[in-house]
């Protein structure tokens, strides 16, 4: 499974999308502040789930900001945690 | 089989409450919930399998720890070891009413807490007081809330500092079950989504269905 898909089902599980609302991800969706699912609680809860599951850990001051504003952003930000 | 369907109240420990479902005369199960958000998160999933499992003739008992859900304490005035404490009094509780040592079921942060209840202990999702406290913290960042109070939760220094190091045991007869989701280790996996995660409480009836047949395959003698 690609990063992509892979944050496609985090976010799907996590927010309780549908199976077409997340296929619709890509680069350009906007995620915090424009999803209505992702309130900061949820974008806790995100950030942990994509720990546990990709491995990787996030620091407190690399949280906000582009990384959760649109889908690109988080990939991008998974990708160069993982060194890809 | 109504009157079994229907929880009963039950007082433990310090002035403390819990929901006991299901007959007294089977095995016992004391379940221990989700710490914070995520307890609210699973209330309705935890009570769906505890009338199913009622229904199969095994009790659950569903404890309130001091300062959540229905608890008269403030979270604040609560340490760790009082969480310990109610655990071990909850499970006694039980022995005594049904004469029956209750086995455990631990479900995510609940597993910090399970080894005071008993050896046999079932897991779901087992997870970290770190990753708890990460995610108290991020959502604090997240909504530009104070992080002293996260989400709402004012957690006294000692139970932060606690939380910070608790790690769910390893000592007893531990069966753990995760999501397929979640690839570290586990005696077995079930399908379903992570309903502790979701900003509000959702069901999964699937995945409930699934939990009830383990359950109840692990608990009967």
């Amino acid at each position: 499974m690609t990063i992509e898909d892979q944050l496609r089902a985090i976010l799907r599980d996590v927010l309780g999308l549908d199976a077409k609302r997340a296929a619709a991800l890509d680069a350009d969706t906007f995620l915090f502040g424009a999803m209505p699912e992702l309130d900061s609680m949820a974008v806790a809860g995100l950030l942990t789930e994509i720990e546990d599951r990709l491995h990787i850990l996030i620091e407190d001051d690399e949280v906000g900001g582009e990384m959760v504003e649109t889908f690109g952003g988080l990939v991008a930000f998974v990708k160069g945690k993982r060194g890809e | 089989m109504t009157a079994a369907r229907s929880p009963r109240v039950h007082p433990y420990g310090d002035g403390e409450f819990m929901l006991a479902y299901g007959p007294q005369d089977g095995p016992q199960i004391l379940i221990l919930q989700p710490l914070f958000e995520e307890m609210n998160r699973c209330r309705a999933m935890i009570a769906g399998v505890c009338r199913a499992l009622a229904g199969r003739t095994i009790g659950c008992w569903l404890p309130d720890l001091p300062g959540t859900g229905e608890s008269l304490r403030a979270l604040d005035a609560v340490a760790w070891e009082d969480w310990l404490a109610a655990v071990e009094a909850a499970a006694a509780t039980i022995r005594e009413e049904t004469d029956t040592p209750p086995v455990t079921l631990a479900i995510r942060g609940g597993a910090l807490l399970d080894h005071r209840a008993g050896p046999k202990r079932l897991r779901l999702a087992p997870t970290t007081g770190r990753s708890l406290l990460s995610d108290l913290r991020r959502s604090a960042l997240a909504s530009g809330s104070d992080p002293a109070h996260p989400a709402g939760y004012t957690l006294s220094p000692a139970l932060t500092e606690a939380l910070s190091a608790a790690e769910p045991s390893t000592v007893g007869d531990i069966r753990t079950l995760r999501l397929v989701s979640d690839d570290r280790p586990a005696d077995h996996r079930i399908a379903g989504t992570p309903l502790w995660r979701r900003p509000e409480p959702a069901t999964d009836p699937e995945m409930a269905a699934l939990l009830v047949d383990e359950i109840s395959s692990w608990a009967m003698p």
